[in-house]
């Protein structure tokens, strides 16, 4: 492998762990205070890419305005779901389960039946490459890192240091102590889950950009953000970023290396030997 | 109890099977057959998966060892010219051998954690199998997996696999023979064991049950069953993929459990069989059809979050709900 191929693949890697990231922090945020497994959190990344394809080819928008814009929409999809789906299910594993995969569902077929199983491009956010001494960087990777960072640092300022962020960490320690002090669970469940979708929203519209969007691709979004988070350690934020990293770039180096299924095996082998070392993830509490 | 409730349950229970032998008399199409024959596939899976759930483990590679068990018998047959009759055992063996290797480390590992470690588990299985295409044909998939060979008994019986009738009688004896042994598991000392244990690990700890083993028992027993499915799937279906054992076709059965309800034999059953036969009759909604299986799914955890088999506590308790104002 040259170095240019080597610059490239790390830049992929860590532009597909950005966005890995951005799905993971939401899955491990609504597992974290709802106790719930959110198998429909790949659906909702995959309803943000064909949001922003909506808004940019059908309504003209910019991606710059289709970017918040399809966040806002999908985030308020969140305060439906938490409200008639998931909150008359929280903390039951089981039950639970068959919610989340009963809407991943729905939303995969409604998404069949409304768009089509055809793929969208939606053209590149910033077309061309970055040439620095040699090597080619192409502008999208680089643009999805900087979103990346800026939101999870964002979602790290609010979880330090506002009052709703302090809730949320409090309802996740324990929803009962919370409550007892005044604490509305309920209201900070509605917040997870529509950060979550937001942030899943703006990855699935980056996703979109750089390959293509299909109704099928939130599959291999959820089963990446189930990893990221098992590894991270659920309910950890930190841990979230960490095996966002880790993976994205297993997936960006192995594959010109040996195969994009190569990557695969050894993604899902390192999560395994992880976690039998240590069964709770890189960075999560017993 | 008097002699004649004693003989109820044993009586209905062979007039049940003696119906299940007589459908194919019936249904002269071959395409309800079929669906009967995947529902029977399913039923399997899902109890067997049931028996692991009962440690109070989810496991979502489910469908992982089925392809194990289905690419051993296929390969031992095409390869290595085994009869189907050997491969079919050894398929569930394969399946079962695999358990026991991954289970010692795997049951150490607890609740969701548990759960996802065998759902990367089932996703290493199925990379592994597009990965290693000289063996198994990787995506483009194994094709020309022969019939089961013909059970001649010369001058007596001679039952080829040329139609689906076999196939039916052939997924209804794997059906009875897998529910008669996990049924047995499951009302013997053995079957308590491991609901003490689904009960709390330390409790069992403490009276002495070697949870780990037990554990891997059941594991092992469970993906036992998985295997000899898949090998009857994949000379049934004659062409086997990588996408055919995914990570969804594992939810799936777990949906079918649960929905059924785990905490009776019976709920395992119940849910394979209705959730893979109702939406058959929807088919005439093409595209839209999978709304009929997400509203069933969807309607039943509603109404009962504990699934289909406390329908009848369910019932009973509205009913012996004194209305208000006049106790």
């Amino acid at each position: 492998m040259s170095l240019a191929t080597l610059a490239q693949s790390i830049l992929n890697g860590l532009a597909a762990g950005w966005i890995y990231v951005l799905v993971a922090v939401g899955l491990t945020l609504v597992f974290g205070i709802m106790n719930i497994v959110q198998f429909a959190h790949g659906e909702i990344y995959m309803l943000g890419a064909y949001c922003s394809y909506f808004l940019i080819k059908v309504y003209g928008f910019s991606f710059w305005e289709a970017l918040p814009l399809a966040a806002l929409l999908v985030g308020l999809l969140g305060i439906v779901l938490e409200r008639f789906f998931f909150r008359p299910f929280r903390g039951r594993f089981e039950p639970s389960i068959i919610v989340a995969v009963g809407l991943m569902l729905l939303l995969q077929t409604t998404a069949v039946v409304g768009f089509g199983t055809d793929t969208k491009s939606m053209g590149g956010i910033i077309p061309g490459v970055l040439t620095v001494s040699g090597i080619t960087l192409s502008w999208d990777r680089l643009l999805a890192i900087v979103v990346g960072i800026i939101l999870v640092a964002a979602l790290f300022l609010l979880i330090q240091k506002t009052k709703v962020g302090q809730a949320m960490v409090a309802v996740s320690q324990d929803p009962d102590a919370a409550a007892l002090h005044g604490i509305d669970v309920n209201r900070i469940s509605t917040i997870a889950m529509v950060i979550g979708c937001a942030l899943a929203a703006i990855a699935g519209a980056l996703m979109g950009s750089i390959f293509s969007t299909s109704p099928f691709m939130g599959t291999s979004a959820i089963t990446k953000g189930i990893a990221v988070i098992i590894l991270g350690g659920l309910g950890s934020i930190t841990g979230a970023v960490a095996g966002g990293l880790i993976l994205g770039l297993i997936d960006g180096l192995i594959p010109p290396l040996l195969s994009p299924t190569m990557a695969g095996i050894f993604g899902f082998g390192v999560i395994i030997i992880v976690l039998l070392f240590r069964s709770r993830g890189l960075f999560g509490h017993e | 109890m008097s002699k004649g409730a004693r003989l109820v349950k044993p009586a209905s229970y062979t007039a049940l099977v003696v119906l299940l032998f007589l459908v194919p008399l019936f249904v002269k199409g071959a395409y309800f057959l079929h669906i009967l024959i995947m529902a029977g596939i399913a039923i399997i899976l899902t109890s067997s998966l049931r028996t692991i759930a009962t440690t109070g483990q989810i496991s979502l590679a489910h469908a992982g060892f089925m392809a194990i068990g289905a690419y051993t018998s296929a390969l031992l047959v095409m390869k290595l010219n085994f009869s189907y009759w050997v491969a079919l055992p050894l398929g569930g063996i394969a399946a079962a051998l695999l358990a026991l290797l991954v289970g010692y480390p795997f049951v150490r590992v607890k609740r969701v954690y548990f759960a996802m470690l065998t759902l990367f588990m089932g996703a290493i299985i199925r990379l592994t199998i597009m990965e290693w295409r000289g063996l198994t044909g990787g995506t483009s998939g194994l094709l020309g997996i022969p019939p089961p060979n013909s059970i001649v008994i010369p001058g007596f019986l001679n039952i080829a696999f040329d139609s689906k009738v076999p196939y039916y009688y052939l997924i209804l004896a794997l059906v009875l023979i897998s529910l008669l042994f996990l049924h047995r598991i499951d009302s013997s000392c053995v079957g308590r064991t491991l609901l003490a244990i689904q009960q709390g690990d330390f409790v069992a700890e403490s009276v002495g049950i070697n949870v780990t083993r037990f554990k891997v028992f059941a594991l092992c027993v469970g993906c036992f069953f998985a295997g000899i499915t898949g090998s009857f799937y994949a000379h049934f279906i004659k062409v086997l993929t990588p996408d055919s054992f995914g990570v969804l076709q594992a939810i799936y059965l777990v949906v079918y459990m649960v929905v059924g309800g785990r905490r009776r034999f019976y709920g395992a059953i119940l849910g394979a069989f209705i959730l893979t036969l109702l939406p058959e009759f929807f088919r005439i909604l093409r595209e839209y059809q999978p709304f009929v299986f997400i509203g069933i799914l969807l309607v039943i955890i509603f109404l009962l979050p504990d699934g289909l088999v406390s329908l009848p506590e369910a019932v009973k308790s509205r009913i012996k709900k004194v209305p208000e104002g006049q106790s």
